[in-house]
């Protein structure tokens, strides 16, 4: 080793702590980076595998009722590569335990007893139905696991209308079901909801289906057009009542899955950037005080004969040292988090393996991307050793030139004591600016951690206190006279029932289309009340749409625009429809009308689909049971249930997340408010030094060299909070999720508790300064120049 | 607060030989026995050995000697930054010996001036809030402008020290140092990064301060011709005071040669 090697080891070791803050910076870029991608890679390495494994279909076609001879046709449509049928439907299932009713959907099997062509199962146990066998099925593996069903189970699924029994042969993964809820819902619902495989003869004859099939799924050949292939299969379908073909990409699962890649992906190149650059720009400022702490030994050196680059370079390794110390801090914790963040999507993303895969070009990758930063940070300090003159590095330096320019006397009126910290900040603008700005950044970080619980409340309060009312929510099997909601209305414990029509629709707005549910409500309804962007309610129009304002803003639709809709329902006509009213939401999108209006669209007589109910809490679960006996429901959704899996399955994440970041947040505050202390010790140890000789206690003496930073932090904190603000509201506008509209809502609290950390990591940090003012050599301002 | 001692243990010990006759009769500063060492075994240093001394009321004291031989350890007992491994030193009846840290503060604070070598001013104050920050915490200051009108730099308030040459930073630092009319006025090596002429006026500015405020005043240097201004010279050598030498006439700085 060589003697400039072992004084870089000492000199690391005689800045430890800021070495060790510095590195923890570092490490926690490192970390997030290696943490989101090795996440992202797992799950689209697991994606990719078993989508191919399973053949996963390109396209969907659903259609009410197609007869078998129609495949061939389709699988003639230029483009296709293989396109298979089959028959689905909405059941209930009679599960014993269940205190809600079981929703489910039922999927048939080749009548060969084979795996489909597309979309295959993947036993985990058990294997597929016997072909003979109609009383047999593969369910779920989410389902399954929720209740321990075990081949060779029972269950007892009502399929349109009748009872049928079932023995479980299998259980399987499913390609269409790697996010698995109930529809409409962006929540995962294991215990609520079921998926069911059976023999294409049973599922047929149970929803009248012989010889048909009610949804057609394809896959493209390579280089194929999907909307060319779309279009064909929508002209084909229509006379056999299809309800509109669409791609991949509205694949509920898919789409789920697709979503949160996403944020894995902003969240890979985002947050590190934040954490590297405020690491610059520690870096830049504790390393340009050591080599000016350093300037006669680096003369000394060139005067010795050492030529400039090895002592540039001997620096260089220096800031090396502390990435390298980052980054193996921050690639385990990185990959510890990783598996742990992969841990969290198991019970959302069922796949069959979900392995944790971690290339090794990534720490690499990382490793190399904090030490570009971090040198870019320091290049201005290397530049000045190669620049430092052997001689000049002698003489000492001369007191720090401060003077002149318009902030010279700043601070007049004020005492001498204040005037130090004041005119200390105000004569090195450049670094007081990114000081602020790096304690700044800690509280959105907490912000960030903390706000979901703000969020997730105020998403509640809306959706289920303000705009949904009901307690319960039932589909009919197919739409019934309106009188059917009257009946309900009767039931013991029903305390009021609302009708709704509700219709599937493609929306057109110019090039841009969508599908959505549109549903006709009631003039004056109550347990359904759209709210405008104040959160008034807004009456239900008479003749025109009231529209999503979050679809509005993505299809570029105004109040007062006009719209296409294809109602992809009966003889799927096309009307233009005025868009009278704006209407806020947050999960899935809305589009309400008028359910007379909607009826006559239709040229149907006065007909529900669905029913929304306010119950008595007390006999509500007796109501649960009878709606279960009930023919005409499909399905029943209890908000109360819906609420619970909701906190279930949020609070765990957003408690790992909240604990994370402010994390994140305390070693930001800490790296910044530390180091600036430690730097402003060394810059003016010795002038405090001569205060102390002077006769000022140590404490008015920390409080002079403290104020500064005081004073940073208290400007630095409320732009903090505006910070957090805006970056919560830039980082939830370019979240482009449908499933959940998530509100830039913060709480006073969270502000509070944001602010409280970020005070409390500086508080501590000065704390451990100020026990160095203490310790200050008197003598040594008695001789030394620095 | 620092132990007053009963003045009589003061005199316990005889008094050194030479003090001045047109003095106080009675020392402000005693040191008795002092002793103080660095260092353990073989590797330790003996920076004071036995010393004993008086300095008296208003007395402008020069320690001359070279380096090494201990005048800077003894200036900074009598100034309260260190403590004598044995022995004792005193202020007029405060013991300043085993006093702790926060007396020895108030000490500093209430009755000491410090010039030091290299002026340490804050360089974001001016020369005016140089002299302010002190009187800040001075039971009984001048105004900074008085301070400044007494080292000659009335026509430089409101220049900070890098705008300040070095002699006129060091005659900041005097005012500085006399702005709370200190009872002690202590300074080392004062002129030992100046040239000839800016040394003298720093030095007349120190004299000056002497004479006005009335300040006992220690000045340290290894620069012999400054000792021509001091009342008694005492020289240094191997940590004690080998020689005392009262000066009949005080020079003027200006009188000095070197």
């Amino acid at each position: 080793m060589s003697a400039l090697d072992r004084k870089l080891l000492r000199d690391v070791w005689a800045l430890r702590s800021q070495v060790l803050t510095i590195a923890l910076l570092i490490g926690a870029g490192v970390a997030v980076l290696v943490m989101s991608v090795s996440s992202f890679l797992s799950l689209r390495g697991a994606q990719q595998a078993f989508y191919a494994e399973s053949r996963f279909a390109e396209v969907y076609a659903e259609v009410k009722r197609a007869p078998s001879t129609m495949l061939a046709r389709i699988a003639e449509i230029p483009g296709v590569a293989v396109a298979e049928g089959r028959v689905g439907g909405e059941a209930r299932v009679d599960w014993p335990g269940a205190e809600v009713p079981v929703a489910a959907r039922v999927l048939s099997l080749p009548i060969s007893g084979e795996q489909p062509a597309l979309n295959r199962l993947r036993l985990i146990v058990g294997r597929l139905p016997e072909p003979t066998r109609h009383d047999e099925a593969v369910i779920h593996v989410a389902f399954a696991e929720a209740w321990q069903v075990r081949p060779g189970d029972e269950i007892a699924v009502i399929l349109n209308g009748r009872r049928q029994r079932f023995r479980i042969a299998g259980i399987a993964h499913s390609p269409e079901f790697v996010f698995t809820s109930r529809p409409g819902s962006p929540l995962p619902d294991d215990r609520g909801f079921l998926v069911l495989w059976a023999n294409e003869e049973a599922v047929a004859r149970a929803f009248d289906m012989q010889g048909a099939f009610g949804e057609a799924v394809l896959t493209l050949a390579p280089g194929a057009s999907e909307p060319a292939v779309i279009a064909e299969l929508d002209r084909l379908l229509l006379p056999w009542g299809g309800r509109g073909a669409y791609g991949r990409h509205d694949q509920p699962s898919h789409r789920f899955l697709e979503d949160e890649l996403a944020e894995q992906r902003t969240l890979a190149v985002t947050v590190p950037l934040v954490f590297f650059g405020i690491a610059a720009f520690l870096l830049n400022v504790v390393l340009g005080r050591m080599v000016e702490a350093q300037r006669e030994q680096v003369a000394a050196l060139k005067a010795l004969g050492y030529p400039s680059p090895p002592i540039a370079m001997h620096y260089a390794k220096f800031v090396a040292a502390i990435c390298l110390l980052g980054s193996a801090l921050g690639i385990g914790a990185g990959a510890w988090m990783g598996a742990g963040m992969l841990g969290n999507y198991r019970p959302f993303f069922r796949f069959p393996e979900l392995p944790y895969l971690l290339p090794t070009w990534l720490p690499v990758l990382a490793a190399a991307a904090s030490f570009a930063v971090a040198l870019v940070g320091v290049l201005d300090a290397l530049r000045r050793i190669l620049r430092l003159p052997a001689a000049e590095g002698l003489r000492p330096a001369r007191p720090a030139a401060f003077g002149g320019g318009p902030l010279g006397h700043l601070g007049r009126g004020l005492g001498a004591r204040a005037k130090i910290p004041l005119r200390g900040l105000l004569g090195r603008p450049l670094r007081t600016l990114l000081t602020v700005l790096g304690i700044a950044l800690a509280v959105p970080m907490v912000v960030l951690g903390l706000f979901w619980w703000d969020a997730m409340d105020s998403m509640v309060e809306l959706q289920f206190d303000r705009i949904e009312r009901g307690d319960a929510f039932v589909a009919l099997t197919d739409p019934r006279p309106s009188r059917a909601a009257r009946e309900m209305a009767r039931l013991p414990g029903v305390l009021a029932a609302e009708g709704q029509r509700i219709v599937p629709i493609r929306l057109r707005a110019a090039q841009r289309s969508r599908l959505l549910a549109l549903t006709g409500l009631p003039a004056g309804a109550e347990l359904r009340v759209p709210r405008d962007a104040n959160l008034r309610p807004v009456p239900i129009p008479h003749e025109g749409l009231a529209l999503s304002r979050r679809l509005a803003e993505r299809l570029g639709v105004r109040e007062g625009d006009t719209v296409q809709v294809e109602v992809l329902e009966g003889a799927r006509r096309v009307h233009d429809l005025p868009v009278d009213v704006l209407v806020e939401d947050i999960i899935g999108y809305t589009a309400l009308m008028e359910i007379g209006a909607l009826n006559r669209l239709m040229r149907e007589d006065d007909l529900v689909s669905h029913v929304a109910l306010r119950v008595d809490p007390l006999a509500a679960e007796a109501l649960w049971r009878q709606l279960a006996e009930r023919p005409r429901v499909a399905a029943t959704n209890v908000k109360a249930v819906w609420l619970r899996v909701f906190d279930e399955v949020i609070a765990g994440l957003v408690l790992t997340s909240a604990v994370t970041l402010t994390g994140f947040g305390v070693i930001i505050a800490v790296g910044v408010v530390y180091n600036s202390a430690r730097v402003a010790l060394q810059e003016r140890g010795w002038e405090m030094a001569s205060l102390r000789v002077l006769g000022f206690t140590r404490q008015e003496v920390s409080r002079i060299l403290l104020a500064e930073l005081a004073l940073a932090v208290l400007v630095a904190v409320p732009l903090g909070l505006v910070l957090a603000q805006w970056i919560v509201g830039l980082i939830l506008g370019a979240r482009d999720n449908e499933s959940f509209d998530v509100p830039a809502v913060i709480s006073t609290t969270t502000f509070a508790a944001a602010a409280l950390v970020v005070l409390g990591a500086a508080l501590a940090s000065a704390v451990v300064v100020r026990r160095r003012i203490d310790r200050l050599d008197l003598v040594a301002a008695l001789k030394a120049r620095d | 607060m620092l132990r007053r001692t009963p003045m009589t243990t003061a005199a316990d010990a005889a008094p050194p030989a030479g003090e001045p006759q047109a003095t106080g009769a009675t020392p402000v500063f005693v040191a008795r026995g002092l002793c103080k060492s660095y260092g353990s075994g073989d590797a330790t240093v003996h920076a004071l050995r036995d010393l004993d001394v008086d300095i008296w009321q208003g007395e402008f004291v020069v320690l001359l000697g070279p380096s090494g031989s201990g005048k800077s350890t003894l200036l900074n007992i009598l100034g309260g930054l260190d403590a004598p491994t044995s022995g004792r030193a005193a202020w007029r009846d405060h013991e300043l010996t085993g006093a702790d840290e926060a007396a020895l503060t108030a000490y500093r604070r209430d009755h000491v001036g410090f010039v030091f070598q290299f002026y340490n001013l804050i360089p974001s104050l001016t020369a005016r809030e140089n002299v302010e920050l002190v009187a800040e915490i001075a039971r009984d200051p001048m105004r900074a402008e008085e301070a400044l009108a007494l080292v000659g730099l009335s026509h430089r308030l409101d220049h900070f020290p890098g705008q300040l040459s070095g002699g006129e930073q060091q005659r900041v630092a005097v005012a500085r140092a006399i702005v709370k009319r200190p009872d002690a006025l202590l300074c080392d090596e004062p002129t030992g990064a100046l040239d000839v002429e800016t040394g003298k006026l720093v030095l007349s500015a120190i004299a000056r301060a002497n004479r006005e405020v009335g300040a006992t005043t220690v000045v340290i240097t290894h620069n012999a011709a400054i000792a021509g201004m001091a009342d008694r010279v005492l020289r240094m050598g191997g940590g004690r005071i080998v020689a005392i030498e009262a000066n009949a006439r005080r020079l003027a700085p200006e009188e000095l040669v070197w």
